[in-house]
């Protein structure tokens, strides 16, 4: 096994491309237990920390641009970021630990392609993209696209995700993000729900979306929930739809952690809380 | 004065540097790498091993087999375990060496060269297994169509008390109430920090020598010459830092193959040590838990609240062998009724075993077990009767000078009526709401403040302090007073272990005392089989009690030689307590115990109906421990004892299918983080003395766990309206309970 740092994007690329049983790492918080319990590590392993691109975090008016390095805990600490994106700073934040943010990347958390991972829904309700780095140059996709199911990407041999975008949110829209877990901290998400909303001056929404995460392969969009809301005041039999609508678009498996029976109600649970969450949070913000 | 100082631990500075050595850390510089090889077989006759290829990997040094092993047999109270399973065993063993009974069943030491050379050794034993039928629990187990220990008896069930007292048709026909039910009772894992480790070596003067952590040095040695038919002056058994016990170590995991290993390697010349240590899965696989079990039982009480019967059928799942099932069995027995004055019992307990983990020693020892269900039939016959669960159990209590379920007086000293009384107030139960500050369990899922529930419950408990059932209970100890015309040093020798609840600390603070001494002045040698007697185990609550005894009488004797002008004056003493007595087979008549703790508590709960969490505020803890010698120890003792029945009570989930157990990690068996524990453990230590215990302790270590799971079940029902049977209380189960009561869907 080789250790490499790169610290340039074309070096990382060009490790990647000459070599087939490379694979790039960031915090190895996923990596290193893996190998623990048996999987066999690669023979070149890349470290992207070192690359200033990878760990930048920055925001313009076009937008945010995160690294795909870049460590939960800096993200957490980011307070424009906290007030802009509440919901992903929520999600990132329930990453681990302390010690486990200071190491994990969103980059790592969604590349991983974990069904519980905690800052999928949140990434994917917000719409982010992923820009995609190779040999071959950029090209990016939007998040959704970024996982295919447990372990696996749409990453093609040779690349790996240099920064994620997200647009700056437009006035009165917020997002939030609940998870259900049975042990308070370091454990792993039964069912995680993100929601975003829009309201206008008098607190009506505008717009709402509500993703899933660990209720099936990969996160899921619950349809129908901006029909439901929009208009109003999320009253409580609407939230109910909502609630109903989630726990429908849920194909969970029955594991350790929870029945489907059980997974499917704890999603319409936190359907109507974090649209709750979200909807007080946009009307607060001008 | 020492006694009742908060001195800091003996050990703290060592374990709080890092300089203390666990059995992990000892120096392997130079030595070789032992690797247990598991079964991995629930239920399975072994037909062939081959070691050839293991043997054929150059830095594979040996590989052990049950063939190697002199006796292939051992347990804790019964030798019914093959040391090694597997084939061509000579010796004399009762069980049949050549079946696997669980799957973590020991099969062999494979010894190299590294750590990683003993896994590839592991990995290379070719073993064949004729599959046998799996007994997977207590049910199957009953119907007996298939046998765990064929050699032991006419069924699984292979171990049984009983009590019949009074006239139980008289009991009912008084009763105005009836409450029955049948509980459920979980597996729990220990959960210590430091995992089976070990060392082997030969000591300088050419004794087999393991540095292990257990509980009991004396227990171990004798098991192990036993396996190796070897004498006392052969073997030698050393504890380092042990890392944390609970019970778990009383029975053997690394011990006798450490031995073996290092005997049979120095008659071929070679003298390396040999090292040893068990991943976390292997340990959680590898080693006994907390008895889980069913039990039946039916109450009946008049209006005015005296129980006139008490009727109760339990079973305890002892897994593959008995290690203490036969002991653990027996406590869950006297606790089933209840601390309370019981005119009519005819009470059935029975051990049965499967193809599971075994189940053995866990703090509580089959009090928790049994104390769920009597506090929970207390609290049911409470609401049925409409009576304050507080004051129905004063009512009932145990007191000064009563007849206990077996049918003699308890020993002198019965604190329970001013337990529950102090409880009661220090709680201020009945005159407050339950407190539970943030709901912080729900920090990451904030819980709608109208789908939050609050209660409070109570319950109480006692257990015995020390060996129970007509064991040989007894304490050495060795006191050496140094000086000229003042003492100026005195060393205790002592085998008590000091598991990390701090008992060498209180050791040489009742020494001080003793000896008249300042603190400074006193040291200890312990837990070394080559200079320390038999001070019997860490368990049972009982070192403090027989130990501070034996600490009082060799004092006593080193200051007679010392006035007698003995330099170093010695002195020597064995404490025997009074005698104990198996009880009737059938009627369970006798004296089980010569002393017990008394324990209550009042828990404040909230649960959030949408998703069965729980999260609980203030815990009142009243505990009568005698005498305090080291207040701040006994209130860690408290906390940790509270810490680690909420564990048990609301998210350890041991899950055993088949005889395999699915979640060996803490990834996925949940012991509590630092976010889930109480708010508040209010210690609430009373010191009413026990007229025998040294300064007048009682041993106090196990009793703040036992109450902990009714109460929370009894706080649950009083937010919910619900009654739990069966815990833990895990966020799928309470909702489903809420679910089946009728509490709707999330709005
Ligand atoms: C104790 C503990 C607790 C945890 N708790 C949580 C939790 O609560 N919630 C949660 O979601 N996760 C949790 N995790 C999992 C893990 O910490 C997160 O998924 C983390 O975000 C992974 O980031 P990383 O940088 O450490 O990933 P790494 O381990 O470095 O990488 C993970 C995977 O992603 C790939 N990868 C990394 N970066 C890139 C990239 N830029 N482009 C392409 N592929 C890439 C790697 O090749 C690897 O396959 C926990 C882990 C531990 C050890």
């Amino acid at each position: 096994m080789m250790y490499t740092a790169p610290v340039t994007v074309d070096e990382a690329c060009q490790l990647l491309a000459s070599n087939s049983a490379a694979k790039v790492f960031a915090g190895a918080t996923d990596l290193l237990p893996q190998a623990q319990a048996g999987r066999r590590l690669e023979d070149v392993l890349v470290d992207l920390k070192r690359i200033p691109r990878l760990m930048n975090l920055e925001v313009d008016d076009q937008g945010w641009t995160i690294g795909a390095a870049a460590s939960a805990a800096r993200l957490a600490e980011h307070s424009q970021l906290r007030s802009e994106y509440p919901g992903l700073v929520e999600a990132v934040a329930l990453i681990g630990s302390d010690q486990i943010q200071n190491r994990a990347s969103l980059g790592g958390n969604l590349c991983n392609a974990s069904p519980a991972a905690d800052s999928g829904p949140s990434m994917v309700v917000n719409e982010a993209r992923a820009v995609i780095v190779s040999t071959a140059g950029f090209r990016t996709i939007p998040i959704a696209d970024l996982v295919r199911g447990p372990g696996e990407t749409s990453l093609e041999p040779g690349e790996f995700v240099a920064e994620f975008q997200l647009d700056r949110p437009a006035a009165r829209r917020a997002d939030a993000y609940l998870r259900f877990t049975p042990r308070t901290e370091m454990d792993i998400a039964v069912v995680g729900a993100a929601a975003r909303v829009a309201v206008d001056d008098a607190g009506r929404c505008t717009d709402a979306a509500v993703v899933l995460g660990a209720v099936a392969p990969t996160t899921v969009r619950v349809g129908g929930i901006a029909e439901e809301l929009v208009g109003s005041t999320f009253d409580e039999e609407a939230l109910a739809r909502c609630a109903a609508l989630s726990s429908e678009a849920c194909r969970p498996i029955d594991d350790k952690r929870g029945t489907k029976e059980f997974r499917r109600h704890i999603a319409g649970v936190l359907t109507t809380r974090v649209l709750r969450l979200a909807a007080e949070r946009a009307s607060e913000q001008r | 004065m020492t006694v009742g100082d908060n001195r800091t631990r003996i050990d703290a500075h060592g374990k709080v540097t890092g300089e203390a050595d666990y059995p992990a850390d000892l120096p392997a510089e130079g030595a070789l790498h032992g690797k247990v090889v598991f079964s991995g077989q629930a239920h399975a006759r072994m037909v062939a091993m081959d070691t050839s290829a293991a043997l054929a990997d150059p830095e594979v040094v040996a590989v052990f087999t049950a063939a190697d092993v002199p006796v292939n047999e051992y347990g804790l109270t019964m030798f019914d375990q093959p040391v090694l399973v597997g084939l061509n065993a000579t010796g004399i063993a009762d069980v049949a060496s050549d079946v696997s009974r669980w799957e973590a069943d020991q099969i062999a030491f494979v010894v190299a060269e590294s750590a990683e050379a003993a896994e590839r050794g592991a990995a290379a034993l070719e073993v064949e297994w004729e599959q046998l039928p799996a007994v997977a629990d207590i049910d199957h187990a009953l119907r007996d169509e298939v046998r765990v220990h064929p050699e032991s008896g006419d069924s699984n069930a292979y171990y049984t008390y009983r009590i019949r007292k009074g006239d139980m048709e008289a009991g009912w026909a008084e009763a105005d109430v009836i409450v029955e039910d049948t509980y459920v009772v979980p597996h729990q894992e220990h959960a210590y920090l430091q995992p089976e480790a070990g060392i082997g070596y030969i000591d300088s003067e050419g004794r087999i020598t393991v540095k292990v952590a257990g509980q009991w040095t004396y227990e171990e040695l004798g098991q192990i010459l036993h396996a190796l038919d070897l004498t006392e002056d052969k073997v030698r058994v050393v504890y380092t830092a042990i890392g944390g016990a609970f019970g778990g170590r009383e029975d053997m995991s690394v011990q006798i193959v450490l031995a073996l290993a290092a005997w049979k390697l120095s008659q071929q010349g070679e003298t390396r040590p040999i090292h040893t240590v068990w991943s976390r899965e292997e340990s959680v696989v590898g080693h006994h838990k907390r008895h889980r079990g069913r039990i039946h039982a039916k109450w009946g009480a008049t209006k005015d609240g005296r129980i006139t019967a008490v009727e109760s059928v339990g079973y305890l799942d002892a897994g593959a062998y008995n290690y203490t099932t036969n002991k653990v069995l027996g406590n869950m027995h006297l606790t089933v009724g209840g601390a309370y004055e019981i005119p009519n019992a005819h009470i059935d307990s029975h051990g049965v075993y499967t193809n599971t983990v075994p189940g053995g020693a866990f703090r509580g020892f089959g009090a928790p077990q049994g104390a769920f269900v009597a506090e929970s039939q207390m609290n049911k016959l409470a609401e049925k009767l409409g009576i304050d669960p507080v004051e129905l159990r004063l009512r009932n209590t145990l007191q000064e000078g009563s007849i206990g379920i077996t049918q003699v007086e308890l020993p002198a000293g019965v604190s329970m009526p001013e337990v529950i009384a102090g409880c009661r107030d220090r709680s201020e139960w009945g005159t407050r709401p339950a407190q539970v500050s943030d709901l912080k369990v729900f920090e990451s899922l904030p819980s709608a403040t109208d789908r939050t529930r609050t209660g409070r419950g109570f319950a109480c408990s006692y257990k015995n302090v020390g060996f129970s059932f007509g064991f040989p209970e007894r304490c050495d100890a060795r006191v050496e007073m140094y000086g000229d015309d003042e003492i100026e040093r005195v060393v205790l020798h002592h085998g008590g272990a000091d598991v990390g609840q701090g008992a060498h600390t209180a050791f040489l603070q009742m020494l001080a005392e003793a000896a008249g001494v300042d603190i400074e002045r006193v040291e200890g040698v312990f837990s070394d089989t080559g200079s320390s007697g038999d001070s019997g185990s860490a368990s049972a609550s009982r070192l403090s009690w027989m130990a501070g005894n034996s600490i009082l009488g060799a004092s006593e004797e080193a200051a007679k030689a010392w006035l007698d002008g003995d330099r170093p004056a010695v002195g020597e003493f064995r404490f025997v307590p009074p005698a104990t007595e198996t009880l009737d087979p059938d009627t369970g008549v006798g004296q089980p115990n010569f002393a017990y703790g008394y324990v209550a508590e009042a828990v404040d709960l909230a649960v959030d109906i949408d998703t069965g969490h729980i999260s609980i505020g203030s815990v009142v803890c009243s505990t009568d421990v005698g005498r305090a010698i080291n207040p701040t120890l006994i209130e860690g003792q408290v906390e940790g004892a509270v810490v680690q029945a909420h564990g048990y009570a609301i998210s350890e989930n041991l899950q055993v299918v088949d005889g395999h157990i699915l979640n060996p990690r803490f990834s996925g068996y949940l012991i509590p983080g630092i976010l889930d524990i109480p708010d508040e453990v209010d210690s609430h230590i009373l010191e009413i003395p026990d007229p025998r215990g040294p300064f007048g302790v009682r041993g106090m270590a196990e009793m703040p766990f036992i109450p902990y799971a009714a109460a929370v079940v009894a706080a649950l029902h009083d937010a919910t309206g619900v009654w739990f049977n069966e815990f833990p209380l895990t966020p799928s189960r309470v909702l489903a309970g809420l679910q089946a009561a009728g509490f709707s869907a999330a709005g």
